[in-house]
């Protein structure tokens, strides 16, 4: 198999045989071209080029894709097991879905029930909302700088990358970006993902300032809508916690984040702990620093969410003032490209400085046109969000199936399965 | 050509009948069509109403900029001192691999 | 023109625009029905289901042709099939219950008496309304699967699917019959494959109905020729 670092894993998504009819429904959402079979053959998956989206298995009317990566039953023991602190990091867009799995509607805001429910089963919580402020801040200032640097000519100490710069929230993109056009990677932000911050902190910081215990003796689970980001925790070099640990003398070895559970997968552990979402009580958490978020952390759960949560910031940094409308309707929305820009007049020099931005879901509709124009060096961007899924990580592979619905957003062409 | 002696009698259809058989066939389409366009438009509403949902949240949060939470500044005075601090870089950044150059 | 006393007189029972319908429906639906049971159970490598695949769609369109084209061109013959399989009474149910005497012919070697027929007899008329609205649905369904799925929502997909296997199985199997029980009426085998003609006597013994009823003789003056459809 290429394109692999030891130990990571290489097979997320699997298509059952059984129940393939080779109708290639998936191969217009497979943002690499993946997946193998001629029309009316059964399909399968090439792993060297999946970036495990899961967009494949929330389409397929037949149900064939499969998540292999089955983790619940290890999480219920590790849960189970007294000397280990077990600390779930729940993404945005888990809150506004789960309910679905318990015959609520969707979109139904369920944050203190999704604590209880945690709560209930044996999990600390650690709400990667907060990761997003967190992530906000790391990658906003590294934009900031980089926009001082090459719009502002200030000179900056630390090492930059280069303009645009393109968010690495969405593991399915970086693994895209790493396979496909290693050439932008000076482009994605240095900054991890907001799961992946969450580990680090709560392996060090959660260790010793919130939780008081070992981190060695914890075990961390991402809570994602996302089937990628089982991917993710299983890259080779996110043990950062360990590592900043052995420095101080200590020698476990351990990863960030031990595994991901989807949105689907935690509906399904509550279930076989008999927690039901519907009847569970509410749960705030209100003494927990490590559950508290700002509305621009949920938004990352949205197309244009990172973006508008990082100008609300930028702007501040920049100005010294807090923006009038927090809600920046041109990134909001389904379009597949959204642009804005935004003007604003720095505090420190009185220069004016326009901003231009772009957010983008669908990776090979949408995506791939402005990389060629950044590397054709004709990109008008300064900043760019990519999230792979239609509509954002709300949409993802790891969410509960809505049977009535399909991600395919505005596209009106209707292609020729014929091979 | 055939040589035959009998033939089936003319079918007849009379006016009435043929815009009844036209007016039921019209109905039958144009409701499958209404509820097909119908359908097509809805499908999309499922994430609509999730990112509804999520808007909402941002609405009703008491802070609403990053930059203004106070357990994230809590964090960074405690422990990583500030954004892109050498702690920072070491926890919280990353680098990426070319895979094309993996095997 | 008939000739008086040399040949037994015949009637015309399947007229060219009708004949040539059926030609579409043999090969547009035949190989549809054959390369749809190669995709249900895909044996075989890639390469041979692909190109069922293929030839499915391939089919699926001559029989979409043929139906539209047949529906323009002789609307008067599908209202006249319609009519008559929608004509049921209690002779339908007696010829049903001994199932039209075939069982007693074939098996037994036993001729018995059945009830008079129309020009479809009762078990035709079964197979006639069942592929009349299952060819509907086949049609439909099969055209939206094939160009639609991204778009449509998935439960949708998942049960016009579900409808189009099961019902393009059944009316396979049913042309199986069909296709069994027309050579064994070589007869009409011969006419429907050939001129459209079979001898009075057949018709008077098997559709006595229509003959008593539905069918005049060619030999008219002219004013009346424009109500009679010879072709």
């Amino acid at each position: 198999m290429k394109g692999y670092q030891i130990q990571e894993l290489s097979k997320v998504i699997q298509i059952d045989r059984k129940k393939c009819k080779g109708c290639d429904s998936c191969k217009e959402f497979c943002p690499t071209n993946a997946i193998d079979g001629k029309y009316g053959t059964v399909h399968s998956i090439n792993n060297d080029k999946c970036v495990f989206c899961g967009q494949c298995l929330v389409n397929c009317p037949f149900a064939a894709p499969t998540d292999v990566i089955d983790p619940v039953d290890q999480v219920i023991q590790k849960l189970k097991n007294k000397q280990i602190t077990v600390v779930a990091a729940i993404a945005p867009a888990v809150r506004v879905a789960i309910g679905e799995e318990f015959g609520m509607e969707p979109g139904r805001l369920v944050t203190e029930k999704l604590y209880g429910a945690m709560k209930e089963a044996g999990f600390k919580i650690f709400d990667v909302n907060f990761a997003a402020d967190h992530t906000i801040m790391e990658e906003g200032s590294e934009l900031l700088a980089k926009i001082r640097h090459y719009l502002l000519g200030e000179k900056v100490e630390h090492h930059l990358g280069v303009l645009p710069q393109f968010t690495s929230c969405c593991p399915a993109w970086v693994r895209y970006v790493e396979l496909n056009y290693p050439q932008i990677i000076p482009n994605l932000s240095s900054a991890k993902s907001p799961m992946m911050m969450a580990g680090s902190l709560a392996k060090t910081y959660g260790a010793t300032d919130v939780w008081h215990v070992n981190p060695e003796d914890m075990y961390v689970v991402g809570v994602m809508p996302c089937t990628a980001k089982k991917f993710e925790s299983s890259r080779a070099e996110f043990d950062s916690a360990a590592e900043y640990w052995k420095k101080q003398g200590k020698t476990a070895s351990y990863p960030d984040v031990d595994t991901t559970l989807t949105t689907r997968d935690l509906a399904r552990l509550f279930k076989k702990l008999n927690i039901n979402l519907n009847t569970v009580y509410d749960f705030k958490d209100s003494d927990n620093p490590l559950a508290q978020y700002s509305g621009a952390g949920t938004i990352f759960a949205n197309t244009g969410g990172v973006m508008e949560a990082a100008l609300r910031t930028a702007y501040f940094i920049i100005t010294g003032s807090e923006l009038q409308t927090l809600e920046l309707t041109p990134v909001r929305g389904l379009k597949g490209i959204k642009e804005a820009s935004v003007t604003m007049k720095d505090i420190k020099t009185g220069k004016e400085l326009i901003v231009k931005v772009a957010v983008v879901y669908g990776i090979k509709e949408n995506a791939v046109p402005l990389i060629e124009q950044v590397i054709a060096g004709t990109s008008p961007y300064h900043f760019i969000e990519v999230m792979n899924c239609p509509g954002g990580c709300v949409n993802g592979g790891g969410q509960p199936i809505h049977a009535m619905g399909t991600s395919w957003l505005d596209k009106w062409k209707v292609m020729l399965p014929w091979n | 050509m055939a040589s035959y002696d009998y033939v089936e009698k003319a079918v007849k259809v009379s006016r009435r009948e043929f815009l009844q058989v036209v007016g039921v066939a019209g109905a039958v389409m144009w409701s499958g069509a209404y509820i097909a366009t119908d359908l097509i438009q809805d499908r999309s509403k499922y994430i609509k109403m999730r990112a509804q949902g999520i808007y909402k949240d941002d609405a009703k949060a008491k802070v609403r900029q990053s930059h203004n939470n106070q357990a994230l500044n809590e964090m960074y005075s405690k422990f990583a001192q500030k954004p892109l601090s050498p702690l920072s870089e070491e926890l919280f950044h990353t680098r990426y691999t070319d895979r094309t150059k993996l095997g | 023109m008939s000739y008086q006393g040399e040949r037994e007189p015949r009637v015309l029972k399947h007229r060219l625009s009708s004949r040539l319908f059926h030609w579409g429906l043999v090969l547009g639906f035949i190989p549809a029905a054959i390369t749809g049971f190669i995709i249900w159970l895909k044996p075989g490598s890639e390469e041979f289901v692909n190109m069922a695949m293929k030839v499915h769609i391939i089919g699926a369109a001559i029989l979409t042709v043929a139906v539209i084209s047949y529906s323009s061109v002789s609307i008067n013959r599908i209202v006249a099939f319609i009519r008559q399989i929608s004509e049921w009474g209690y002779n339908d149910f007696k010829w049903m219950m001994v199932g039209g005497g075939y069982a007693h012919k074939m098996i037994l070697k036993k001729e018995i008496s059945v009830p008079p027929m129309g020009k479809l007899n009762s078990g035709q008329k079964s197979m006639g309304i069942l592929m009349f609205h299952g060819g509907i649905f086949l049609l439909f369904s099969g055209w939206i699967l094939y160009s639609f799925i991204p778009l449509a929502p998935k439960e949708l997909i998942y049960w016009l699917d579900f409808g189009h296997l099961w019902i393009g199985v059944f009316l396979g199997l049913c042309t199986l019959a069909h296709i069994f029980l027309g050579i064994y009426n070589w007869e009409d085998f011969k006419a429907m494959f050939g001129d459209g003609t079979i001898p009075l006597s057949v018709a008077q013994h098997h559709n006595p109905l229509w003959v008593e009823r539905d069918i005049e003789s060619v030999q008219k003056d002219h004013k009346s020729d424009s109500e009679v459809i010879p072709v």
